[in-house]
């Protein structure tokens, strides 16, 4: 009995043995996911879902039909799935041909570690069409390593102004002491929650503090910070920039519950929204959002928006804007030379042309090229579509969010602080020691 | 033969309400998932996050539906039912060896098994990235049959064991007296009377592969290779999410495994009247 | 390749537990029991999908790689810097408490589930069926409900007009540990009352019957009889679920990410977030290698001190 068991069983493993190689003849993972003869000729993506996704996705269909000899598979994938998956894939070599960043401190790591092309001279034509001041954000040492893919998003100031309007606040704040006062005059209203803030997602109190900081002591603050001299995070600007926020925390300027408010789900857009909020600091993107959750709002004009406050004697220009200039593609450095020259090929021709730019308009969002303005008229969302535009190419200075300029490490540090400071559970100097600590 | 006999004296009251109220406690969210899938987009916030919907709606559902839906639906239904059916065969087996043979050797595997329970998915999953990238397996539906067999063969295989060490010794020996073999045996005498553990673990299991994230989201990248919880991102937007719609695919998604459980639930119950009670 | 058979029950050798000589487990003269070849490739998938990797993360526990390059081996140096870095102490610490904080919790309310759920009440088969229902839904689907619901300026609090239910449930340290047993624990009883109805179903009736020949009332029959017969569940259950809390990772990533501050950033959490967000392969590979010890760690004492791996059944003489 144990020798016809033991036969059977040894029997069984081969059989899965020979089945398994069987299978294994398929796929090895690199380029699109599509026949074999795509993975020679065309080219593979991976973009993020949302957003601009509609328009890419007729980008590249049309792409494939008038080049069936060089097909673009492209993939869609949500924001903190993407993030666990591309590392992984870069590293292995099995990234896509066009590679979606933020640009920044991820795209830093590509490039030392040659996981990217250089660009420079091969998208000459592309980046005649772009805003500088974006393609200068994908590029590292001087070179082009990534071009931009979508759309500005800035971070902005919206109000509810009818909700103003009832706490006899006539127009926005325009300074910070103005704000102070406006978020004494909502409370004394019954607005528990003057200002929206998604504190669960920790990245939308990065944008009070980037703009804090920008507007008291200008520029040179971060871009020490970027250069690698740690000693700026005790520079008094940070340190003022960090009591201004407890400050407004101990004003009761965000109410007592922005600890649970969840930024993905709109949570914050919808305080604005319902009325129980007057101000929201966020991204152009959360206009979207305005129009799909709560159109009426929109339309009636009670949606209001504007720059951050300025602060009185601050050195930084009111021009400055933050937030992600847009999303960039980068070129895999894995992908076969045929793959790259298709991609490269597509990003020169097909990117930022004439539907490309009107359906990014079509959603609401703010093309990245140097001759979008004639674009919006006529469209619903004109105003505010100009008004973005502007703002992005008047800027002196648009930093892209420090989370992402960062390097990893950092960030994660620097969240996880902000976080504990807007909870009271840090102090300005506390926080400067913690980054200074950060390797 | 019945084995538990409700006492006929005083109604258990006490116990009742508590599990009234625990019914409460578990349904409200359920509640929740289900209204909000029928709610429209634009009365989210406006309204009560209980209230059933003024204007209830299947935009969601024919969204979900137009996204694709039937073929992570058929992708994952092949990685359960495989994944399933081998893990709960192999399991079995092993789980008979171990209770039933008590060698060294066996005592060493049901240890080592026991190492296994405790790996933590995400910190394995890069070593497994590479091994399936080596094994050619890369993309396709295999890479996530075979990690989430490995996966759930130690708990299992404890369940198993646990339900499977009651068995009365007797009935394996009346057994071999009668020239049973050990194969024999396990098909006509275990089976059959740990029909409720396997129905139990098969359904655990197949939970588990069902919802499963990680596997799907690391070792394949074609759409067409998905499975159903990665369909969640089709409204995962980078910034905002669509939330009637993300609960509409939840609900779909949950319904097969719940006509599953509901149907094995039969076996179970007649499962135990061929029980063994005296 | 078959044991040595032993003469004579494994009965003699191992007395001072109860159940003794007549489960499954004791196989009687001269019978060796089945080839251990038929547990082959069980170990076979799980070695290589398993063991393999888990190899592979402890190699990995003693490289620097960030996930592009190629790893350097750099010796010990990994394990102090993680091992004494505060926020992995702490995250011991949290794990330890929500796994003991859920065994206080979900064991307890689980026993008694099911052992409701065994007995003959009306509406059982419906009952049962909704009392499931938690298991069935993925972490993120979980995750985004009650993100939702405990949301303190549209859920549950707006819903039934309880302004204490407004809290800042998510947002302040003290409040979301609460909130997250709530959470976990609502997911997982259903698994683990399924556990202990099937155990309660086994226990024979006659044992009942002579109990309540004695006079013996509900809850003392509860203690002298149910709890007794289901031990071997229980531990099974208990190890489950210390196991389970240990590697816990999906609902908490979703619902916190490990927040406010690092207030649930449990091992698994940090494992994760060092390796996929701060790009510290090997420090992440470390927090790896310590769960998995732990684990291996409680289920080894559970199961040896509590006699859980002799395989003698618990029913003698009934």
């Amino acid at each position: 009995m144990a020798g016809l068991t033991r036969r059977a069983v040894i029997a069984a493993s081969v059989a899965a043995a020979l089945s398994l190689a069987a299978c294994g003849g398929g796929k090895q993972p690199s380029g699109p996911g599509g026949g074999a003869s795509a993975a020679k000729t065309g080219f593979s993506a991976w973009a993020l879902t949302g957003g601009a996704e509609t328009t890419m996705k007729n980008s590249f269909a049309t792409w494939t039909k008038e080049n069936s000899s060089a097909p673009a598979s492209v993939e869609f994938i949500a924001n903190d799935a993407y993030k666990e998956k591309i590392r992984t894939a870069v590293g292995s070599g099995n990234a896509p041909t066009l590679i979606w960043s933020w640009a920044g401190g991820s795209l830093q790591d590509y490039v030392k570690n040659k996981n990217v092309v250089d660009l420079t001279d091969s998208t000459k034509e592309l980046q005649s069409r772009l805003v500088p001041s974006i393609l200068d954000t994908g590029k590292v040492d001087g070179k082009v390593y990534a071009v931009p893919n979508n759309n500005a998003q800035p971070v902005l100031m919206y109000y509810n102004l009818d909700v103003l309007k009832k706490a006899g606040i006539s127009t926005p704040p325009k300074t910070y002491a103005e704000l102070l006062d406006a978020v004494s005059k909502l409370k004394a209203a019954g607005v528990d929650t003057p200002i929206s803030l998604a504190g669960q997602s920790l990245w939308p109190e990065l944008m009070w503090i980037e703009y804090l900081l920008d507007r008291q002591a200008g520029t040179e603050v971060f871009d020490r910070i970027l250069k690698g001299d740690k000693s700026a995070w005790s520079d008094p600007g940070m340190l003022e920039a960090m009591g201004k926020v407890q400050e407004l925390v101990k004003a009761g300027a965000f109410g007592d519950k922005f600890g649970s408010v969840v930024a993905d789900s709109n949570a914050d857009a919808a305080l604005l929204h319902t009325g129980k909020s007057a101000m929201l600091l966020q991204g152009a993107w959360v206009y979207g959002t305005f129009l799909t959750d709560a159109p009426d709002f929109v339309k009636s004009g009670k949606l209001g928006w504007g720059p951050f406050p300025t602060i009185e004697g601050g050195k930084g220009d009111p021009s400055n804007v933050y937030g992600n200039p847009a999303n960039f593609w980068s070129v895999s450095a894995a992908a076969s030379p045929e793959q790259q020259k298709a991609a490269i090929d597509y990003l020169n021709k097909a990117m930022f042309n004439e539907s490309y730019v009107t359906d990014l308009v079509k959603d609401g969002m703010v093309p990245v090229t140097n001759d979008a303005a004639p674009k919006f008229k006529g469209s619903d969302q004109e105003k505010f579509l100009t008004y973005a535009y502007d703002m992005t190419a008047n800027a002196k200075n648009f930093q892209l969010s420090w989370d992402q300029s960062l390097s990893a490490a950092q960030s994660q540090a620097l969240l996880n602080n902000l976080g504990q400071l807007f909870l009271g559970r840090q102090t300005p100097e506390g926080y400067a020691k913690a980054m200074q600590a950060v390797q | 033969m019945a084995v538990l006999t409700r006492r006929r004296e005083t109604p258990n009251v006490l116990g009742g309400l508590l599990g009234w109220v625990y019914l409460a406690i578990t349904i409200v969210p359920i509640y929740y998932i289900v209204v909000t899938s029928l709610r429209p987009r634009e009365t989210y916030y406006t309204s009560n996050p209980l209230s059933w919907p003024s204007a209830p709606t299947l935009e969601a559902y024919r969204q979900v539906l137009a996204a694709d839906f039937a073929r992570y639906f058929l992708n994952s239904v092949i990685v359960t039912a495989v994944s399933v059916a081998v893990v709960v065969f192999l399991s079995l087996l092993a789980a008979y060896v171990i209770v039933r043979n008590r060698s060294k050797l066996t005592r060493r595997m049901f240890d080592l098994l026991l190492l296994g329970i405790a790996i933590p998915l995400q910190g394995v999953i890069i070593p497994v990235y590479y091994l399936i990238v080596e094994v050619g397996l890369y993309d396709t539906l295999w890479a996530i049959i075979l990690p989430s067999i490995g996966f759930a063969i130690p708990i299992t295989v404890l369940i198993l064991v646990n339900f499977l060490r009651d068995v009365p010794g007797e009935l394996f020996e009346s057994m071999r007296l009668d020239g049973a073999t050990d194969w024999r045996m396990l098909w006509t005498l275990v089976v059959p009377l740990s029909r409720p553990a396997i129905v139990t673990v098969a359904v655990y299991d197949a939970l588990n592969v069902w919802n499963g994230f990680l596997f799907p989201l690391i070792l394949t990248q074609s759409s067409s290779m998905r499975t159903l919880p990665l369909s969640l991102w089709s409204f995962q937007g980078a910034f905002t999410v669509n939330v009637p719609a993300i609960l509409a695919a939840v609900v779909l998604s949950v319904l097969p495994i719940l006509a599953a459980y509901a149907v094995g639930r039969r076996q179970l119950v007649s499962g135990l009247t061929a029980g063994f009670g005296k | 390749m078959t044991a040595t058979p032993r003469v004579g029950a494994a009965a003699p050798a191992r007395r001072g537990q109860r159940s003794v000589g007549t489960g499954a487990g004791s196989r009687g003269a001269g019978s060796p029991g089945p080839s251990a070849w038929l547990a082959a490739p069980a170990l076979v998938f799980f070695g290589l999908f398993a063991i393999v990797p888990l190899l592979g993360v402890v190699a990995l526990s003693f490289t620097q790689w960030d996930g592009l390059g190629t790893p350097t081996f750099v010796g010990f140096d990994n394990w102090p810097r993680v091992l004494g870095d505060p926020v992995t102490q702490n995250g011991l610490k949290l794990t330890i408490l929500l796994t003991v904080a859920t065994l206080v919790i979900q064991g307890p309310i689980a026993l008694l589930l099911g052992v409701f759920m065994a007995g003959r009440q009306r509406y059982r088969e419906l009952l049962s069926i909704l009392y499931f229902l938690p298991l069935l839904f993925s972490a993120a689907a979980v995750g985004i409900t009650f993100k939702a619901l405990l949301d303190p300026n549209f859920g549950l609090g707006q819903a039934f007009g309880w302004d204490w239910l407004n809290q800042d449930w998510l947002g302040r340290p003290e409040l979301v540990i609460p909130a997250l047993l709530f959470v976990i624990n609502w997911c997982f009883v259903p698994f683990h009352s399924l556990l202990y109805q099937g155990a309660a179903r086994q226990i024979p009736a006659s044992l009942y019957e002579a109990a309540r020949i004695d006079g013996a009332g509900r809850v003392r029959t509860f203690f002298s009889i149910t709890l007794p017969q289901m031990r071997s569940t229980i531990i099974t259950s208990a190890t489950l679920q210390i196991v389970g809390s240990l590697t816990y990772f999906d609902l908490i990533f979703v619902m916190t990410n490990g927040g406010p501050g690092n207030a649930t950033r449990v091992l698994p959490l940090d494992m994760y977030l060092r390796g996929f967000r701060s790009y510290d392969m090997g420090g992440a590979s470390v927090v790896g290698v310590v769960i998995v010890a732990l684990g291996l760690l409680v289920s080894f004492l559970l199961n040896r001190l509590t006699g859980n791996t002799r395989m003698e059944s618990q029913m003698e003489g009934v």
